[in-house]
């Protein structure tokens, strides 16, 4: 009945009738995508879908309009508008409580907030000295925190109810990118520092990594082993149009590579044009993943297989966030500006925020191909 | 030596030396590397079909082999896959190859794997990982470079150079993908001893076999969830800065009390954007200039956006990002934390009574409905109704 299921072809179609008119430039839905309704005034920083716990599928998202918004997915790919909140500050990042009735948000006004969405309440629980880029729900066999970490260098670990962390950790710099499967915990820094926690029991460094990659830290996101099902390595990702795939213990040294990735072929003159690779999401159920870029596409790659499966045509701004539903038959991504080419390549009559909504199950099956 | 004749040499490049798995993939890296038209990046098939086509097309005069080593960077001499090396050089790059197995050379550079701008890697081969074409007596290390000359069986003196703690890894080349990996656990958990520089094994250990780092990575890592292999592993690293001393006993909730934490961060936070480093160009790979779309300064586009007027506005009380954060030594300043801290809701007793079906009408601005479900469980089942 699905209808983001893979033979689905009235998923296709009913994207094709604008509802609004919102025809304005050509490009800004390259891939005639559904369009989410009532897309944020500002870029989209971040993009949540509920867990699988829930009956159906809501999406969040964050943006710099201070606002996190909730939609309502259907299986036909309807949205409907359901909620929001607002901080004092842009908003960086979100995530779910794993029953899937509370949304955590982290702003630019340096507060994290849970957003109980049963009473529509929203309360301040965490405070730093500085904007908070990411915050995670950790749900453990012995506790449940919520995890934020900010550009003033720490790393703070909440139980939601006291106004105090119950555990700080600092950071060597400020955090730019974090993610957290548990139990295991990935911290990307500026200055191209990598840290692993491991949060069982007591959260401590597991480790201290040096980068693979030469440039600064942008998106960083963790995988499971597709045996056991437990974290075992993530995919980081750069400014410089690259991913890392990197386990933790690899069982070969050859097991880590590097990819690279929303980069212009070079064709205009011989220049190659190398963006930032915005935000990477797992496929829940095939374990491949997508990676977003400056360059305004989304790809999709298979790191067993070491290839690529597909890659959208160019949007008219760059991709700035993504994030595959629970069953994995939804891919959701954000067309906002990223500040990649300051401020003057900011055009806000043109650079309308867009969240698109993608039947994707069958795009993201491994590769069959030997290689 | 009995074995040479079963064991097939990989095609490799003569241009590059750099060795392939398949001639197919050999073929395409020659095309894409060494007989593309730098003018309208058409792939020729031959170096003197590369020479023509320029003279002829474009009237430009083509007199080597881009990405070639010196001397091998002939057009005249027609090359195709293996077909066309001359005989001489066959012999000596598998004289080379039976002396230095183990070996790859032309390590993998991933810079300069392909001429595609978006890619991953080639699988890493298992013949390449492990076993050496062919028997040797060379110990140690292996070495990337490619053109060695013939090496004295037992050991390598000469071009070894010193081995800190990263092993064997001191001379690989700075970025084989693979290789990442090991350049990645560095010191701390290391369980082998660093191996004085002049070391030279007198009975071939396994070592061969391995060629990078396997004692490492296998003995002493213990496996990711595990804790008590996470105990032992953070108190072998000892990592000096990322403060043990930090942590208390989790579940407890012994917090760092406000005022230290905030100290701590606030001087780490002066130090921060003020005078951002500059981002370094890429470096040009494949012969294309590149141009990084990123801003200058090293700082993340989020910082450098979030220190706009456009919305430093938005947030009362709070400094510009540029200015680094206010010092603050006591505690958060009133007129940013504690307002806004929810004093007035007495914590847990207020978030459960919200969480029971509290049901706040007139919700929020633009969605006036507010969150599905109007009791205490979250079931969104008044779906499409009104919308």
């Amino acid at each position: 009945m699905s209808l983001f299921g893979a033979t689905s072809n009235t998923f296709g179609s009913a994207s094709n009738s604008s509802l609004f008119g919102q025809a304005a430039s050509t490009n800004y839905n390259a891939m005639k995508d559904i369009e989410v309704n009532s897309p944020p005034d500002d870029s989209v920083s971040c993009l949540k879908f509920s867990p699988g716990i829930l009956p159906s599928t809501f999406l969040i998202a964050g943006s710099w309009d201070n606002n996190v918004r909730c939609w309502e997915v259907q299986q036909s790919g309807q949205t409907i508008p359901k909620a929001q909140q607002t901080h004092t500050g842009p908003i960086l990042d979100v995530d779910w409580s794993d029953d899937g009735t509370k949304v955590f948000t982290a702003s630019c006004d340096k507060t994290a907030k849970v957003w109980d969405l049963n009473s529509n309440q929203a309360i301040q629980i965490a405070q730093h000295d500085a904007p908070i880029k990411t915050i995670h729900w950790v749900k453990a066999p012995n506790y449940s925190c919520v995890i934020t970490s900010s550009w003033d260098k720490t790393l703070k670990f909440w139980d939601t109810r006291t106004q105090n962390p119950i555990l700080t950790i600092n950071l060597p710099e400020r955090c730019y990118c974090a993610d957290v499967l548990y139990p295991m915990a990935v911290v990307g820094t500026a200055s191209r520092a990598l840290l692993i926690y491991q949060l069982e029991n007591q959260p401590s460094e597991f480790r201290k990594f040096e980068s693979p990659l030469k440039y600064q830290h942008r998106c960083v996101s963790v995988f499971n082993d597709r045996k056991t099902n437990s974290p075992t390595g993530f995919a980081l990702g750069s400014i410089e149009g690259r991913v890392a795939i990197h386990y933790v213990n690899p069982q070969n040294p050859k097991d880590n590579f590097t990819f690279k990735c929303h980069r212009s072929n070079g064709t205009s003159g011989g220049m190659q044009d190398i963006y930032a690779v915005n935000d990477i999401a797992f496929h829940p159920v095939h374990g491949t993943l997508a990676t977003v870029g400056s360059d305004g596409r989304f790809s999709f790659w298979d790191k067993d297989a070491r290839t690529k499966l597909k890659t959208s045509e160019q949007f008219d701004q760059p991709l700035t966030a993504c994030d595959f539903n629970a069953q994995g038959n939804i891919f959701a991504y954000a067309s906002s500006y990223d500040w990649s080419k300051g401020h003057e390549g900011f055009d806000p009559q043109k650079m309308k925020p867009h969240i698109f909504l993608r039947s994707c199950f069958d795009e993201l099956k491994p590769s069959s191909k030997k290689s | 030596m009995g074995r040479k004749k079963k064991k097939q040499l990989k095609p490799w490049c003569w241009y590059c030396n750099r060795e392939f798995d398949d001639e197919k993939i050999l073929i395409q890296h020659q095309k894409a590397k060494h007989f593309k038209c730098h003018i309208c990046h058409k792939k020729l098939y031959t170096g003197p079909g590369l020479s023509i086509h320029c003279m002829q097309v474009h009237k430009d005069k083509v007199d080597k082999v881009p990405n070639a080593l010196p001397g091998r960077n002939n057009t005249e001499i027609e090359i195709y896959g293996m077909e066309g090396i001359p005989e001489q050089d066959l012999k000596e790059h598998e004289k080379q190859k039976a002396n230095k197995s183990g070996t790859k050379s032309g390590a993998q550079d991933d810079d300069d794997d392909d001429d595609d701008s978006n890619g991953l890697p080639p699988m890493p081969n298992q013949f390449m990982n492990g076993m050496p074409p062919m028997p040797t007596s060379v110990p140690g290390p292996y070495m990337p470079q490619p053109p060695m000359p013939p090496l004295p069986p037992g050991g390598m003196m000469g071009p070894m150079r010193p081995m800190g703690p990263m092993g064997p890894m001191g001379p690989m080349p700075p970025m084989g993908p693979g290789q990442m990996g090991h350049m990645g656990m560095p010191g701390p958990n290391m369980s082998m001893p660093p191996r004085p520089p002049n070391f030279m094994p007198g009975v071939p250990p396994p070592m061969p076999h391995k060629p990078a780092m396997p004692p490492q990575s296998t003995a002493a890592k213990p496996l990711f969830p595990s804790a008590a292999a996470a105990i032992q592993s953070t108190e072998v690293s000892g990592s000096p800065k990322m403060s043990t001393s930090m942590k208390p006993t989790f579940p407890a909730a012994a917090a760092i009390t406000t005022a230290s934490s905030s100290t701590a961060s606030s001087i780490s936070a002066n130090a921060t954007i003020t005078g951002a480093p500059v981002i370094k160009k890429p470096e040009s790979s494949s012969g294309l200039t590149s141009k990084l779309m990123h801003p200058d300064e090293d700082i993340s586009l989020e910082e450098k956006r979030a220190s706009l007027p456009k919305y430093q506005s938005l947030i009362p009380g709070k400094n510009t990002i540029q200015q680094g954060m206010p010092p603050v030594s006591r505690g958060p300043p009133p007129s940013q934390g504690n307002p806004r801290m929810r004093p007035p809701v007495p914590p847990p007793q207020g978030m459960m009574a919200m969480a029971q079906g509290m049901n706040m009408q007139g919700g929020p601005p633009m969605y006036n409905m507010p969150y599905p479900g109007s009791g205490s469980n979250f079931r969104p089942q008044q779906g499409g109704g009104r919308y």
